[in-house]
């Protein structure tokens, strides 16, 4: 009989208390996600790799500070990495401008979900994200797709788009606000 | 009261978007305002949940050795480490056993020696034209191999050490072991032996002393004589064993003694003898005969 599939939640609490194998399988699990947003963060894969390598260095020492009544696993590990990300792209340098003139055109996420048959769960989750994303205004979302995959300041997106640092400001939160609640059900 | 503005830097603070002075404020609103709290914790999760969305990008397929390398090498604990060789059994098996690891070490060393010693005269001119991030990478992969390396012949090299101990103790045993088994042979070969005072009769002889310790088991003995009087010219003493129904005894050789009277000489019958022998001291001619025809002096009771 093959055992039940662990959660991201289970396995990243084993990997707290310091279970390797579970580790593994986070690793396994996230690793394919993580790396595609650490690509699109540094927009260099030499320094993407090692932000992976020493995001999962950390993800094993703070897994056990993880608390599944206050969330999920898989935001935790995005949360972990992204500010992991912003604090190297602090120390580069690179937090207030842009690559290159093109990036800003590029930078988008996807509309549809991205998964696997064994990441069924994730693919679902995705799924609902997705859908919620989708109702959020467009330009809100804009701001809101540079803001999380190019960890810049709102300054910079300001001044790269050519529109006023209080618009960039009110339209990020409304947009949050919107995706939070078409997440918690609403329309 | 949670104003638009602290809204704001709570979405701004989720995107990863506040620098200093804005993120102290709203860290300082966090503080007082507990609906705050729970939105800013609220943007936090719906942030991160767009992570979801990501294309996903195959990591390098040496990744999970590049973290293991990394965690080992900067002393993080728990992942990866060895348990070591499992012990046990004989002594003399593990001290054979590791004999071989020893041996294995050796080899694994001087490869494991070169190999480094090759990797860094590549790395070296390499250092100025390569990336940083590749030489880092490999020195680290480096130093952890190194320190693998050390901490198994660490382990090894105390468990020889162990063993060596207890192969001293195990030879003490054997030593101790051997001394016993030859008190307890001693023992054995004593209870063998048989302890027999001669007697005579003769008036010469009642100052003398004749003894015979005989072994049962091997048929042979010692005779010891004390204050015996000289023979004359010519003659000399000759043992006897007198085996029980034999008509004749069997000659045991002959004895000379000392100045003083003294002799201590092993004897063994010129021929087997079976039974609880019987032991007689007679004068007879210089050199021995063949059969007694001389004077007993001295015999068993």
């Amino acid at each position: 009989m093959t055992p039940p599939e662990l959660t991201e939640e289970e396995l990243l609490q084993r990997t707290g208390r310091g279970d390797s194998r579970a580790f593994d399988q986070v690793y396994d699990r996230m690793a394919p996600r993580i790396f595609g947003l650490l690509r699109q963060m540094m927009h260099d894969g030499r320094e993407a790799e090692d932000l992976l390598q020493d995001g999962f260095v950390l993800l094993w020492e703070k897994a056990s500070t993880f608390d599944p009544d206050r969330g999920k696993a898989f935001p935790w590990v995005v949360s972990l990495f992204r500010n992991k990300a912003i604090d190297r792209m602090r120390m580069l340098g690179r937090r207030n401008r842009l690559m290159d003139s093109e990036a800003l055109e590029q930078v988008a996420l996807p509309e549809s979900v991205h998964g696997s048959s064994e990441d069924e769960a994730a693919s679902e989750r995705g799924l609902v994200v997705g859908e919620a994303f989708g109702k959020v205004p467009k330009e809100q979302r804009r701001l809101i797709e540079l803001a999380f995959l190019k960890g810049l300041t709102h300054h910079v997106i300001a001044e790269s788009m050519g529109i006023p640092l209080e618009t960039v400001r009110t339209n990020i939160r409304k947009g949050l606000l919107r995706l939070r609640d078409v997440l918690k059900g609403g329309a | 009261m949670m104003d638009e503005r602290h809204e704001e830097l709570a979405a701004l603070n989720a995107l990863g978007m506040l620098e200093n002075d804005e993120k102290r404020s709203l860290d300082g609103g966090i503080a007082r305002d507990k609906d705050l709290r729970y939105l800013s914790h609220e943007f936090d999760e719906v942030t991160a949940e767009l992570g979801y969305l990501i294309a996903p990008a195959e990591p390098p397929a040496n990744m999970k050795k590049r973290i293991r390398a990394k965690m080992r090498a900067t002393g993080v604990k728990g992942v990866g480490i060895s348990r070591g060789v499992l012990v046990g059994g004989l002594g003399w098996v593990l001290a054979a056993a590791f004999g071989l690891a020893s041996v294995w070490l050796w080899k694994e060393r001087s490869k494991m020696t070169q190999q480094l010693a090759a990797a860094s005269s590549v790395i070296a001119p390499m250092a100025p034209a390569v990336d940083d991030g590749k030489v880092r990478t490999l020195a680290e992969e480096l130093k952890s191999l190194r320190g693998d390396f050390e901490g198994k012949k660490a382990e090894l090299s105390a468990e020889v050490e162990s063993l060596r101990q207890r192969e001293s103790a195990a030879r003490a045993r054997i030593e101790q072991l051997t001394a016993e088994a030859d008190a307890l042979k001693q023992k054995e070969a004593i209870a063998q032996m048989e302890i027999v005072t001669l007697q005579s009769s003769v008036w010469e002889y009642r100052k003398s002393v004749a003894a015979v310790v005989w072994d049962k088991e091997k048929h042979q003995g010692i005779l010891r004589l004390e204050k015996m009087p000289k023979v004359e010219a010519g003659m000399d003493y000759q043992l006897w064993v007198v085996e029980p129904g034999k008509k004749d005894p069997v000659s045991a050789g002959v004895v000379q003694v000392d100045e003083k009277g003294f002799a201590s000489v092993p004897f063994k019958p010129a021929r087997e003898v079976g039974g609880a022998e019987k032991f007689s001291l007679s004068v007879e001619k210089k050199g021995g005969v063949e059969k007694s025809v001389g004077e007993i002096v001295f015999s068993s009771p």
